[in-house]
């Protein structure tokens, strides 16, 4: 995550020179959601735009990008917060413009980051079937009720791009199995309600 | 030897001890002996039979449930999250062609999909229990 940098307030000013408040809010919108790596496509995309050149759109949607992510970084929430961030020389009408742009957003970028944040292989689905066992080769004559799970687990959002790896696993539980593991799953809601009491 | 043969045939047919006893006096066995392993099988059948269904195939059988939960404090995108999360761990036997591997699966679960899973396995035991 890249810090707000010195000449990063000098490059938002070149936002004046949006055709709209819309544009601006569009712009910060694509900013935030942008990762590091696809901010030169947007510079080029957003540059003719605004009537800049190349190097000052880079400049710009750095800038933005930088300090979209750093008030949902540090939890900005208040207007005050944000409105300091800026230097005493910055445009006023601009510093608000952009003040109330962040806080419209904040909320819906903050489950953004929070929902692309790594992590480990993510549970989405879960099934289970009971079947009784008849007979095997063992045993000509049971009447054994047996439990199958299934769980599709997929790897991690970030790392797949468009193409969630999703792999499904069937697992089978007798029944003492499943007492151990309800047993488990117990202590977990026992903690969990404690900590929530807390 | 002769023993070994004779109890997993009486368990795969499901024999009684009359019949038991009855097989082995056909094999020879005077009848006070005959009478006696009668005896021992009717005896020692539940056990056995509890043996061979635990030897039933099994397909991918959990071994066990490990479990950690806790709270994620910050991320390189929001410096205070405090989101609660639950890892699960479920080893178990999957079967492969050349002998068997111990495979791990680790998910994550959000606290919602926890209370779910847990909700959808008391179900599955009052089902495993209507059939017990």
């Amino acid at each position: 995550m890249a810090a707000l940098r010195d000449g990063d307030f000098a490059a938002l000013q070149i936002l004046l020179k949006a055709p709209s408040k819309d544009a601006v809010r569009q712009l910060c919108q694509e900013c935030f959601s942008s990762p590091p790596a696809a901010l030169g496509p947007l510079a080029q995309r957003a540059g003719p735009g605004l009537a800049v050149s190349a190097e000052e759109a880079e400049q710009l949607v750095s800038a933005l990008h930088n300090l979209t992510r750093h008030v949902v970084y540090r939890g900005l929430s208040r207007a005050e917060d944000i409105l300091c961030l800026f230097p005493e020389s910055f445009h006023q009408n601009l510093k608000n413009l952009l003040t109330k742009i962040i806080l419209d957003n904040i909320s819906a970028w903050r489950n953004e980051a929070q929902a692309s944040q790594i992590s480990l292989p993510r549970l989405v689905d879960m099934d289970w079937r009971v079947d009784i066992k008849t007979s095997s080769d063992s045993i000509v004559r049971m009447a054994v009720p047996t439990c199958l799970l299934q769980l599709k687990i997929q790897e991690d959002a970030a790392l797949c791009g468009n193409n969630p790896v999703v792999s499904a696993l069937t697992m089978e539980l007798s029944k003492e199995t499943l007492d151990t593991m309800l047993e488990g799953l117990g202590r977990i809601r026992d903690q969990l309600s404690a900590v929530a009491n807390k | 030897s002769f023993l070994l043969l004779i109890v997993p045939c009486a368990l795969k047919r499901n024999l009684s001890s009359e019949q038991v006893r009855a097989d082995f006096i056909a094999l020879g066995l005077s009848e006070e002996k005959a009478s006696y392993f009668a005896e021992q099988w009717k005896v020692n059948s539940p056990t056995l039979t509890r043996l061979a269904v635990g030897q039933t195939l099994m397909i991918n059988q959990l071994i066990d449930m490990e479990w950690k939960f806790g709270v994620t404090a910050g991320s390189s995108e929001l410096e205070k999250v405090g989101s609660i999360f639950l890892q699960v761990n479920l080893p178990h036997h999957r079967v492969q062609l050349v002998g068997q591997l111990r495979n791990k699966l680790q998910p994550e679960l959000t606290l919602p999909q926890f209370y779910s899973f847990l909700h959808e396995m008391e179900r599955v035991k009052t089902s495993l229990e209507s059939f017990s």
